[in-house]
């Protein structure tokens, strides 16, 4: 996702990228940050709009089911976003 | 419970006016305190209501009942076990789709509820029309609109929880998964009935097949067989749909909130952006967000120094007019003057100057919805010392007093981001940490020095942070955050908080400042000080370089630090410190460098008591005792080997 631009869609495909020993092996932690995505309502499916990321590789600013999220961009790394041109 | 009793609680997500609305319940028949053993506030109130007493608890904001974060477990245990009689679910109507979600869950726990669809206003003016009626239908219970501030739907909202708890419940929607969903959670409900928990079967079913840990844990006590079937049939439904079976129904939920939504909902977006949309643009933007934000931090300390300043002046020299009349009694006047009176007038005079207006602030920034803006510039700052956003604002905070500051770090959703944000926090300068810096070295070396002082300080700050984010165990999480829209932030329920906050302060300083001022005072009747000072006379004198007395005001800044600098006028006899002889420019910066590292001040160690223990609060202590030792040392090395004085 930290690929789209400001203004982009993106449906997302997967909210879980990296490989798992990027995240050590504690299981609460993936299973806990991805739920937090989730549960924030980016499930596999949903269409996200970049509305514009901050400057020095700040956190993005999305929007999401008509709401508007702030999402750091190590967690926005892991979202993966497939794109309509 | 007698007959008459009854309990509400009010559950949503965070920042949907739920304080509001808990306000214009309660009035002033309200109480604050922690939920049993945690650092979670718990708002409690009472109302009477056409014969009823009415008992309102406000759960804390939260988007989801898993187990994320510890506020979601308090909410869930207490609607599961305590099972109130009735749970508002107040809503953001303009944001329906996902406070749908939160809804959806709470439908799950089969408890007894109404919708409060609040912020109605903020909804009609970005275009978003409800059909209440139709959303009533859908969800099976009551929906009442309400715009908070203004108390609209509010008689009509307590008016329907009594009839709701009188008459019972309609039939609530009842959420239907796809089929092959459906039937692995019939299968595991049939299971998990026979087991009598007190939860619903069917969300027991849900929780386990979402792999929710401590749902699994009570499984794993009372039948292991349970678990091993729901971990089999969680992978059935992982290997039909290729994503987690937790992930499948999270998404499922939200589809169902977000067919609700768009059935209930017509949205026809203004044809101007509104106000408040402007305001966010502008206040996020790339490069004018950091001077407008800057612009706004600056005001704000300046105008709660120069009002905390005058105040604590002007309540200092009411006080200490009473001085006379202790002294006419002898030794116990003495005692009680310097111990017990001196210490309540140094509470008062550092609390209400400071505290109640950088509370009122704070507030009235959160309510409005610009810290979160705050949190979105800030978060890749804080990234580099393994925290998010969200901690830059106990850190503000902490300029005024690391007390509040340390309560503050509760905003942090796990407990090693917790530990790591109040560790940065106490090292912060406060205010009277600023009266040292400024008083000191700012007067007697020059302004550059004390300037230099504050950016050794964030230098500090930033490499222990650092340290310590890569020492302490666990990942760090992101941040996830929701930026509300602006909207102008209730008048009483900001004085009200601001209000809570400042009565928690005081019961937890006061006690302590006035018992600590009372033991020294007594150390110093009883000709203790100046033993003590030559027990310390190696640190202080040996390897820090300074006079022998010091070591005496060092003690007295455990109660509060400026008090470092007023013991040293008073032993001293003069407050013209240029004059002192051995007491040149470099002790001066050495002395105000140890005072402003070398120990949170005792009302500060209370707090870290209260927020991690007493372990990790001695350690903490201990800690930067030795290290403000160590760097005073270098310090003074270095500042000779400069020889610039």
């Amino acid at each position: 996702m930290t690929h789209l631009k400001d203004g982009e869609s993106g449906v997302i495909i997967s909210t879980n990228t990296l490989p798992s020993h990027h995240f050590g092996s504690h299981r609460h932690h993936r299973w806990g940050f991805q739920k937090r995505l989730e549960d924030m309502g980016l499930t596999p499916g949903t269409k996200v709009t970049v509305v514009k990321s901050a400057p020095f590789h700040g956190p993005i600013e999305l929007q999401v089911r008509g709401s508007r999220l702030a999402i750091g961009r190590g967690m926005a790394d892991r979202i993966l976003v497939s794109v309509e041109r | 419970m007698t007959k008459n009793r009854i309990i509400i609680a009010l559950a949503g997500n965070a920042n949907v006016g739920k304080s509001v609305i808990f306000n214009h319940l309660t009035g002033m028949h309200q109480h604050i305190g922690n939920w049993p053993g945690k650092t979670v506030e718990r708002a409690e109130g009472t109302l009477h209501f056409k014969g009823h007493t009415i008992d309102v608890v406000d759960l804390p904001g939260i988007y989801s009942l898993s187990t994320f974060s510890i506020e979601e477990v308090i909410s869930r245990e207490y609607i599961a076990i305590e099972n109130p009689n009735l749970v508002i679910n107040v809503v953001d109507a303009s944001v329906l789709e996902r406070n749908l979600f939160f809804t959806l869950q709470l439908v799950e726990l089969e408890t007894p509820m109404i919708v409060a669809l609040n912020q109605m206003d903020i909804a009609k003016e970005k275009g978003i029309k409800i059909d209440h009626k139709k959303l009533e239908k859908i969800l099976g219970v009551p929906v009442i609109p309400t715009v908070a501030p203004t108390q609209v739907g509010i008689y009509k909202l307590l008016q329907t929880s009594v009839d709701i708890i009188e008459k019972g419940n309609a039939t609530p929607l009842k959420i239907q998964y796809g089929e092959e969903v459906e039937e692995k959670i019939r299968e595991l409900s049939r299971l998990v009935e026979r087991l009598k928990l007190p939860y619903p079967a069917r969300w027991v079913a849900i929780k386990l097949l979402e792999g929710d840990e401590q749902i699994e844990d009570k499984i794993r006590q009372l039948d292991p067989k349970i678990l091993s079937a729901s971990k089999k049939l969680a992978k059935e439904i992982e290997r039909i749909h290729g994503h987690s079976c937790s992930t499948v129904m999270t998404s499922e939920r939200y589809e169902i909130a977000g067919c609700i939504a768009r059935e209930v909902q017509q949205i026809v977006p203004p044809v101007k952006l509104p106000k408040r949309e402007k305001l966010h643009a502008l206040t996020t933007h790339k490069v004018l967000g950091y001077p407008i934000m800057a612009a706004v931090i600056l005001s704000v300390f300046f105008s709660i120094f120069s009002f905390g300043d005058y105040t604590s002046g002007f309540l200092s020299d009411l006080f200490y007019g009473f001085e006379p009349i202790f002294q006419d009694i002898g030794i116990i006047g003495e005692l009680l003057w310097g111990g017990v009176a001196e210490g309540l007038i140094a509470g008062i005079t550092i609390a209400l100057p400071y505290l109640l207006p950088f509370y009122l602030v704070l507030y009235f920034l959160e309510d409005s919805g610009y810290l979160s803006r705050i949190a979105f510039l800030m978060d890749n700052l804080m990234h580099k010392i393994g925290l998010h956003g969200k901690a830059f604002i106990p850190m503000m905070l902490g300029f005024g007093c690391n007390v509040p500051a340390c309560l503050g770090c509760r905003i942090m959703e796990t407990d090693r981001e917790r530990l790591i944000a109040i560790f940065v926090v106490t090292l912060v300068p406060c205010a009277a940490t600023t009266v040292i810096i400024l008083g000191l070295v700012g007067a007697f070396v020059g302004v550059q020095w004390a300037l230099l002082l504050y950016v050794v300080d964030l230098l500090i700050i930033f490499a222990l942070g650092r340290i310590a984010f890569k020492a302490l165990p666990g990942e760090p999480t992101g941040l996830i955050m929701e930026m509300h829209d602006y909207k102008v932030p209730h008048g009483a329920t900001v004085v009200k908080q601001t209000w809570f906050r400042l009565e928690e302060f005081i019961k937890m300083a006061f006690p302590l400042i006035i018992a600590g001022s009372f033991v020294i005072k007594l150390a110093e009747v009883l000709g203790l000080l100046e033993p003590i000072a030559d027990v310390l006379s190696p640190v202080t004198v040996g390897w820090l370089g300074l006079p022998a007395i010091t070591g005496i005001t060092l003690i007295f800044g455990v109660l509060r630090k400026e008090l470092t600098l007023i013991m040293l006028a008073t032993l001293l006899g003069t407050s013209n410190f240029a004059a002192v002889q051995g007491f040149g420019p470099v002790q001066m910066i050495v002395f105000t460098l140890v005072a402003m590292l070398y120990i949170p001040c005792i009302s500060t160690i209370g707090a870290l008591v209260k927020e991690l223990g007493w372990k990790k609060a001695y350690l903490i202590t201990v800690f930067e005792i030795a290290f403000a030792i160590i760097v005073g040392g270098i310090a003074y090395r270095l500042l000779l080997l400069a020889n610039i004085w």
